[in-house]
């Protein structure tokens, strides 16, 4: 199994393609199966060299009890990026994965030439965002835990989800395999694993990603933003202030693009990427 | 083409060392469900297709099949399916 040693933390990773780097961050609670599972990493292997990877805590990657914050994560994507010796990369990132995305740009500009957003929300931009930490997804997700008796809050709380899965007994367990369905199971499985981490907290800390940071970002971003997102504030507001941003919206789809939409997602994503591939300096011929 | 037969005995053998720890103790066919029935989660399937690329020494469109499975409205893999894929893409 491809894995690489960063910061103490064994990461899984996979690659496919050649060309220009592109590097995959999904969302918290996610792994890089969403990625391969919707057929974007496919696509784009047609013309770039695409790694996903799963993030500390995450899919196959190591699970330690601490350092989940963006900037922990901005810090294992920059030894990660090191250690397969990439060359500047285009980033992706769903949800947490973008904020990551981001956070890298601020901290490593010289690995990343632009990141692409899909549906991020900034704990640093929650005084600019009225639906700060209301996803579409965790209101379902909180009616399926309120049909087995179990009240998750209106905002999205990962410590509370993960606790609450861990304190379930066999019976709501059996009710929320039964709603979730076989594809879910695996997803639910991990939860109470996440529980013995600081990845609930951590990932709605600010850690530095404030509302002036961000703007400060030069790479150019691309947002993008699912037609029936709560975050179409945070879409603007990236638009306004940061140097080079680009906001699309994507139909059919609330929070999850990638799968909810996965045609048009792949093609914004392979759009965009080709845009900015070929309009930033190479990096084969910067240095 | 190889054998299905031949195919669902390599993916029991590259199932085993990939997950050395689950018992499967279930009859194993073409409706076989790789999560429902067997418990796989969704990374142990990129797990799988990873461990199956090594096996067989080739690239696998593996989003491409599972997106494709996506698309029909398919909620689980079928090992009848992952033979079938499988069947099409490993070297003769």
């Amino acid at each position: 199994m491809p894995e690489v040693d960063v910061n103490g933390t064994r990461l899984f990773y996979q690659q496919s393609g050649s060309g220009p780097d592109v590097v995959l961050v999904h969302a918290v609670t996610s792994n890089q199966a969403v990625w391969i599972f919707s057929g974007l990493v496919d696509a784009l292997a047609a013309e770039f060299r695409v790694t996903s990877y799963d993030l500390r805590g995450h899919g196959a990657s190591d699970r330690p009890p601490t350092g989940y914050t963006s900037a922990d994560m901005a810090a294992d994507l920059h030894a990660l990026h090191a250690a397969l010796g990439l060359e500047p990369a285009l980033l992706v990132g769903h949800s947490f994965g973008g904020v990551t995305g981001i956070h890298t740009a601020l901290l490593h500009p010289e690995m990343v030439r632009g990141v692409i957003l899909s549906d991020s929300f900034f704990p640093g931009l929650r005084a600019f965002e009225p639906n700060y930490g209301k996803p579409n997804v965790w209101t379902d997700l909180r009616e399926t835990y309120n049909s087995i008796g179990v009240e998750l809050g209106e905002t999205v709380d990962f410590t509370r989800l993960f606790q609450a899965t861990a304190e379930l007994n066999a019976g709501q367990l059996a009710a929320l395999d039964e709603r979730v369905g076989p594809f879910g199971r695996g997803w639910l499985r991990q939860l109470p694993e996440l529980a013995e981490t600081t990845c609930g907290a951590d990932a709605f800390a600010e850690a530095g990603l404030t509302a002036e940071a961000i703007a400060s970002v030069t790479c150019p971003v691309v947002a993008l933003y699912d037609e029936f997102s709560p975050f179409l504030a945070t879409s603007d507001w990236l638009e306004k202030n940061l140097a080079h941003c680009t906001a699309e919206i994507i139909p059919a789809a609330k929070h999850l693009a990638v799968l909810e939409n996965s045609e048009a997602f792949t093609a914004a994503v392979l759009k965009h990427l080709k845009r900015l591939n070929s309009t930033l300096p190479h990096p084969l011929t910067t240095h | 083409m190889k054998d299905a037969e031949l195919i669902y005995a390599d993916l029991a053998e590259v199932m085993r060392s990939a997950f050395p720890d689950r018992d499967y103790d279930g009859e194993v066919g073409p409706a076989t469900c790789v999560f429902a029935d067997i418990g796989l989660a969704s990374i142990d399937l990129i797990v799988l297709a990873e461990r199956l690329e090594g096996f067989y020494g080739v690239k696998l469109p593996f989003g491409t099949f599972l997106n494709g499975l996506r698309k029909q409205g398919a909620t689980d893999v079928q090992l009848g399916s992952l033979v079938a894929f499988l069947r099409q893409n490993i070297p003769a």
